[in-house]
């Protein structure tokens, strides 16, 4: 039965259907549209590159907002795959009631996601909120996160660094199948801790690294809920994510050709720093996998 | 033997064994001790927002703003829910009732569909050949890189031609179409570790293609259906812009957009309740999380490993 | 130089759990010793106290005249091949080899000296650039071989190392393994070597001496042939060889020509240096054990008179199995199972023979054991000739 293509076509039809009327048509219309004029009311006009000209050479916000999203993926990423494989490490022993801590650490992602966690944030770093408190118990003054245009982003740094669970849980799994054998032969072979971390553990663990480095940078650049809710993408800009202008300018000003246009910058550039790790991975991502053939 | 110095050449002292013994022992203890500490610090200071969010439910406002402890000085305090009666009534027409009502009607149907499509889509992949099969799975694969964003003004724009804004449909439909490429893929990979044995003893004893799925694969899937069932809950309760994007009737808010409007509303006046709904929003993915940890981990590591 | 020494060594699990029970042992400078023994008998887990993988819980372990108790692995002197190679997989062959030397700080130009040297010993010079995932498993093991020999240790320890290797690959690698262990020696390099399989084919053909183990505690560490013909208690007697020594319950009886045995009904006559040690044991229950290479057919033992009495028996033919020069006979007698190796040239009429029909059998009691049914102990052990 598996060899009739006809069934396997049928069963996979609703896939077919489904990519092609939600993400390649609409991907096809996004790319069609950022060359037009398009207020929603009436049809899109034709306009050649102006919209793209206009984000380059004449809106500031542009500039800003790519400025703001690429250096918060920047540090977010980093730190949330440090403490990730860091945590990781730790967890990665005999321990009793490590299904506990995995949980622990893993719940933050699965709640943080949602506005609710969102208005919570907000409401810790507030003028008096938790975080202040505690910094004036050690005897810092207060800091007004929400309402600094130096400190604002930090909050929303701190939001998506503390949901490292999921790249942690990925992490423990890859460290957890690393053979024992491997690490007792560099033992023997006289490597301190640190040496058989780098010669045998990062090695074996370069593909689990380059997947969460890559989906984590594609989340990172969409980077909504967050700044939307709690600092509502200021103050004065410094929080103003791409994805954001992309919505406002679509959602709120109904400017349809110029959205698109925007997405678009933001799509290519995803693409193009995912392709150049994906190229970069053949220098540093090992795989341990199928053995070739002996010659 | 060339000249050289042999490697491991050995120190001459004599210790007595059981030193050597304790020495390790202790050594191995301390560790142990380090990571424990490590390890709850770490824990303390990522749930330790989450137990002060909850204290604050219960404190007055001036309360709220001084104290580190998340218990309010006066414990009886733990049993006022005023706050979360304010917060769950609104000051609006609805209360939250009717947005958690809406939530509803969104996710369960959705999930619903999302387990039907990515099923029959992950067999197809996983079972059978045909033509073309390698190039829509990495069409598949490809997706799942694709950032929604650049997607969304077009859908839009098709969903407001076929007059579905203001309604659930276009949070619906997509995921009745295995557009969730991460659950069809987390469902191929596990299906791909299942030996085909016990199908084919079925095929020889005439189950026609339905009667397979239904009777023989999917029982053997309900792990990978269960993460897949939680990880769709989860993620369309939290979804945001997906809502804010189509519905513009209050009546219709899911409890997502529910919650933002809250905070538009109230100014520095109502944070416990704020607080308080907040922290009820929060209640189905906890109690579905902790009820099911094992499925949430083990679908996120098999599709991180495979990866 | 580098012999090793193991004084009343235990190893008790943080559960309580007592896996090695005061072992004893010494292995001399420069020799090949294998343990083996069944599964779960701790053989590993004593090689991976040696190497310092394991913590010792009891007594003491001294390599060459220092205690090593106290000493982590890489200050032992020690090198070990791993039963699943343990290859780096990221780092090609020769840097696999080189990674422990790097790491003694041992300069560039040394280090690519042993490399080449270990590398032309076991013939796998074109090998070194490549990566361990394009090896076969005869390769890698020989890479994980080499990666021992350049660190010129004190003591090689091998775990299982053949055990992942099918057949034919074990039975070359095995060769190739001992000669390179004689070469050392000739060389006058350190060599000392301890082995440790479950496979006493291995065992016989590898070792200088034999460590047999079981449970944890040493059975009887001797060469192959002491091992062979004068086994100290009915475990090792069954371990060693194959098939299986024979070994049944039987009685001792006296007839009117001496002491012998009692099967169900038939009676099996002792050899008089046999009768010496079982005379206060007459109507006692005794095991009685006999190597199916030690029983044959009346016309094929007449060359092994000079081993003692023969006995001339007749069994129920079960089933043979043809392993070309010999054939495995499977017959029953006195209500229990025996298997006896045959030359080919001799088995004749065993050919013939079908199920249940009775066929003509001669044991060589010479070379049969008796031990005791309690504690197992090889009692006919001092009536053998001196050695």
């Amino acid at each position: 039965m598996y060899e009739s293509k006809r069934l396997g076509y049928l069963f996979v039809l609703p896939f077919i259907l489904g990519i092609l009327a939600f993400n390649l048509f609409p991907f096809a219309a996004s790319f069609a549209l950022s060359f037009t004029d398009y207020p929603l009311i009436g049809s899109p006009t034709y306009i050649g590159l102006e919209n793209y000209e206009k984000m380059v050479f004449d809106d500031d916000l542009f500039w800003k907002s790519l400025t703001v999203t690429v250096s918060f993926a920047v540090i977010v990423v980093p730190a949330r795959l440090a403490v990730a494989l860091f945590i990781a490490q730790v967890l990665n022993f005999k321990l009793r009631g490590i299904n506990f801590f995995r949980a622990a650490y893993y719940l933050p992602t699965i709640l943080g996601g949602s506005i609710a966690i969102s208005v919570l944030w907000k409401f810790l770093f507030q003028q008096k909120g938790l975080v202040n408190i505690i910094l004036d118990t050690v005897g810092i003054d207060p800091i007004p996160w929400l309402a600094s245009e130096r400190y604002a982003v930090w909050t929303i740094v701190a939001l998506n660094t503390w949901q490292f669970g999921a790249a942690m849980v990925i992490f423990l799994a890859a460290l957890q199948g690393v053979p024992k054998s491997l690490y007792e032969a560099a033992e023997i072979d006289g490597a301190s801790f640190w040496q058989q971390f780098r010669n045998v553990t990062l090695p074996l663990i370069t593909p689990v690294i380059f997947f969460n480095m890559v989906m984590q940078i594609v989340n990172c650049f969409q980077e909504f809920n967050a700044p939307y809710m709690i600092t509502e993408g200021g103050p004065l800009y410094s929080t103003y994510f791409m994805a954001i202008y992309i919505y406002d300018e679509a959602f709120k000003y109904f400017n349809m050709g110029y959205a698109s246009a925007l997405s678009w910058v933001l799509f290519f550039l995803i693409v193009s720093i995912a392709g150049v790790l994906f190229w970069s991975s053949k220098y540093w991502v090992f795989y341990s996998g199928e053995k070739e053939k002996a010659r | 033997m060339s000249g050289s110095k042999t490697m491991g050449a050995l120190p001459k002292r004599r210790l007595p064994s059981n030193a050597e013994v304790l020495r390790t022992q202790r050594r191995e203890r301390i560790s142990l001790a380090l990571r424990y500490i490590i390890l709850s610090v770490v824990g303390l200071l990522m749930l330790y927002p989450l137990f002060w969010l909850l204290g604050a439910s219960f404190k007055s406002n001036q309360e709220i703003f001084t104290t580190i402890w998340f218990l309010p000085k006066d414990l009886t305090q733990l049993l006022d829910f005023s706050a979360y009666y304010n917060g769950w009534m609104t000051r609006t027409e609805f209360t939250f009732a009717t947005y958690f009502l809406n939530s509803f009607l969104i996710v369960v149907p959705r999930v619903l569909v999302t387990l039907i499509s990515c099923t029959l889509v992950a067999y197809s992949f996983a079972r059978f050949e045909y033509p073309g099969k390698k190039f829509l799975f990495s069409i598949m694969i490809g997706t799942m890189l694709l950032p929604p964003i650049v997607l969304r003004v077009p859908q839009y724009l098709m969903f407001k031609e076929l007059g579905m804004i203001d309604t659930y449909w276009p949070l619906i439909l997509p995921s009745a179409f295995a557009i969730d490429t991460f659950f069809t893929f987390l469902v191929v990979q596990f299906l791909r570790g299942i030996p085909r044995d016990m199908e084919e003893a079925a095929i020889i004893d005439g189950c026609n293609a339905l009667q397979l799925l239904w009777h023989i694969v999917v029982p053997l899937l309900k792990p990978a259906l269960i993460s897949v069932a939680l990880f769709q809950f989860i993620w369309t309760m939290n979804d945001f812009i997906g809502p804010l994007i189509y519905i513009s009737t209050v009546e219709k808010y899911p409890v997502s957009l529910a919650l933002k409007m809250s905070m538009d509303v109230s100014g520095e006046v109502d944070w416990a309740n704020i607080i308080a709904i907040s922290i009820v929003a929060l209640l189905p993915s906890l109690t579905v999380f902790f009820l099911a940890q094992r499925y949430f981990i083990e679908g996120a590591t098999s599709s991180g490993i495979k990866g | 130089m580098a012999s090793v020494n193991l004084e009343k060594i235990v190893k008790t699990y943080p559960n309580g759990f007592e896996a090695v029970h005061g072992v004893d042992l010494e292995v001399r400078d420069g020799e090949f010793m294998v343990f083996v023994g069944p599964s779960g008998c701790s053989k590993s887990t004593i090689l991976r106290m040696i190497a310092g993988l394991e913590s010792i819980s009891g007594g003491e372990l001294k390599i060459g005249n220092t205690v090593v108790n106290n000493l982590r692995a890489k200050e032992r002197g020690i090198a070990m091949v791993f039963q699943n190679y343990a290859l780096y997989p990221h780092m090609k062959v020769y840097d696999n080899m080189a990674f422990g030397l790097k790491l003694a700080g041992l300069p560039k130009q040394e280090i690519h000296e042993r490399v080449t040297q270990a590398a032309q010993m076991l013939e796998m010079e074109h090998l070194l650039d490549r990566l361990p995932r394009q090896l076969s498993g005869g390769q890698a093991q020989r890479v994980a071989v080499g990666r021992c020999i350049v660190k010129r240790p004190e003591v090689f320890l091998f775990d299982e190392p053949l055990s992942n290797l099918d057949a034919k690959l074990r039975a070359s690698m095995r060769v190739r393994l001992t000669e390179l262990h004689r070469e050392l020696r000739e060389r006058g390099e350190p060599s000392t070597a301890i082995y440790v399989t479950h496979d006493q084919v291995e065992a016989m053909t590898m070792g200088e001496r034999i460590c047999v183990l079981k449970d944890g505690t040493i059975q009887q560490v001797d060469s192959p042939t002491t091992l062979y013909d004068r086994p100290v208690n009915a475990f090792v007697a069954g371990f060693i060889g194959s098939p299986e020594m024979n070994i049944h319950p039987v009685t001792v009886v006296a007839y009117d020509g001496g002491l012998g045995v009692e099967l169900g009904d038939t009676l099996l006559p002792l050899p008089a240096n046999f009768a010496e040690v079982l005379r206060n044991r007459i109507g006692q229950k005794v095991q009685f054990g006999i190597r199916p290479e030690h029983i044959g057919t009346p016309q094929s033992v007449l060359g092994a008179v000079q081993h003692g009495s023969l006995a001339t028996v007749k069994g129920t033919f079960r089933l043979r199995e043809h392993m070309g020069n010999e054939v495995y006979t499977h017959f029953d007698l006195g209500g229990h199972e025996f298997a006896a190796r045959i030359p080919t040239d001799f088995a004749v009429e065993i050919d013939r023979a079908e199920r249940g029909q009775p066929i003509e059998l001669s044991f060589i009691m010479g070379k049969a054991h008796i031990f005791d049914v309690d504690t197992g102990l090889n009692i006919t052990l001092s009536a053998l000739p001196a050695v």
